[in-house]
């Protein structure tokens, strides 16, 4: 994907993950965020939650997936914003819907930056929005190779 | 749980973890506007196996995680996932000479609230963190809204600035974070 290639618009494809508990103990063991609601349903559910669930990075990992996913190898994201409405927790689905909103060049900088501005959701299996995300990456221009 | 001194500490999550909340009151809080931490510094340099350990986990088949040799030339080495960065920069939860992990800046800020939950993140990466890269943090507390009543409870919402750098001082990203800092309903 180039960033001539890009349709402002364009859906991104749905993704669908489905989160078991060992995903979800493996985010505690990757993140180092041992908060144990991350990891002991008992504590999950004495804070009102039905079980363990994923922390923030898996959520903006999972939005940098489909990012870059739709961006190619040599794209990268460089601004993530995500709002945290709800939790997704061990047993769900990850459910990602995007579409591209936007493409830019910034010229503020040394070298000429191609970005595209995409918009993803993340809803749980339920459809109930849980991560709402607007990201930013930096893409090939018009030349092969990396975009840096 | 009842009102505490400010700046006295409890363990904020269970007894078994030294990260720590901080209690006092609104006014205690707002003292702490503009405060800035000295760097923390990640304990080892990013590595590889961190790196695909949560490509695993999310399950992202990027390259720039997995194929060195593509990750070399596109970007001069095995890439971290933007989302670990957090993470690259947390302590373990236990270090072998007994001092406690030194907790994120909004978990010191002194409030009521005994429970914290995330509510935003907006991160902006400068340049790829690399395999092999030294990293340091340095965080501040950029504000601290009033008491505010949501589903989950009443509290305080803390934003922070985190802006990491790499060992050379370089700035690799910079990430305004807010948490929510509440009592759950039901606690009062």
């Amino acid at each position: 994907m180039t960033w001539d290639e890009v349709v402002v618009s364009a859906p991104l494809p749905e993704v669908v993950d489905q989160i078991s508990y060992e995903r979800v103990v493996m985010n505690t063991g990757t993140t180092w965020d041992y908060v144990p609601w991350h990891y002991n349903p008992q504590y999950a559910k004495d804070h009102g939650h039905p079980t363990i669930f994923v922390n923030t990075m898996h959520l903006a990992g999972f939005v940098d997936r489909i990012a870059t996913g739709f961006g190619g190898p040599y794209s990268r994201v460089v601004r993530r914003k995500v709002s945290l409405l709800g939790s997704i927790y061990a047993g769900d689905s990850m459910v990602a819907r995007g579409h591209v909103v936007g493409k830019r060049v910034d010229t503020a900088a040394d070298a000429r930056r191609y970005l595209v501005d995409l918009e993803v959701s993340i809803f749980n299996q339920r459809d109930e929005l849980c991560c709402p995300a607007t990201v930013t990456i930096e893409i090939t221009g018009e030349s092969a190779g990396p975009s840096r | 749980m009842g009102p505490r001194a400010a700046g006295e500490r409890v363990a904020g999550v269970t007894a078994d973890l030294s990260y720590e909340f901080a209690f006092g009151t609104y006014e205690d809080a707002l003292r702490m506007v503009g405060t800035r931490t000295e760097p923390r510094f990640a304990g080892t340099a990013v590595s590889g196996a961190r790196i695909q350990h949560f490509a695993s986990m999310v399950r992202d088949p990027n390259p720039a995680y997995w194929d060195r040799e593509f990750a070399m030339s596109a970007w001069g080495g095995l890439v971290a996932p933007p989302a670990l960065l957090v993470g690259l920069l947390m302590p373990p939860p236990w270090v072998p000479d007994g001092e406690p992990p030194i907790a994120s800046i909004a978990v010191r800020v002194p409030l009521p609230g005994t429970a914290i939950i995330n509510a935003s993140n907006d991160a902006e990466y400068l340049m790829p963190v690399l395999e092999g890269d030294m990293l340091s943090v340095v965080e501040e507390v950029v504000s601290v809204s009033p008491e505010k009543k949501t589903r989950l409870g009443a509290g305080h919402f803390i934003e922070t600035l985190e802006t990491y750098h790499r060992g050379d001082g370089a700035v690799v990203a910079m990430c305004t974070n807010t948490l929510f800092r509440f009592t759950p309903a039901g606690d009062r």
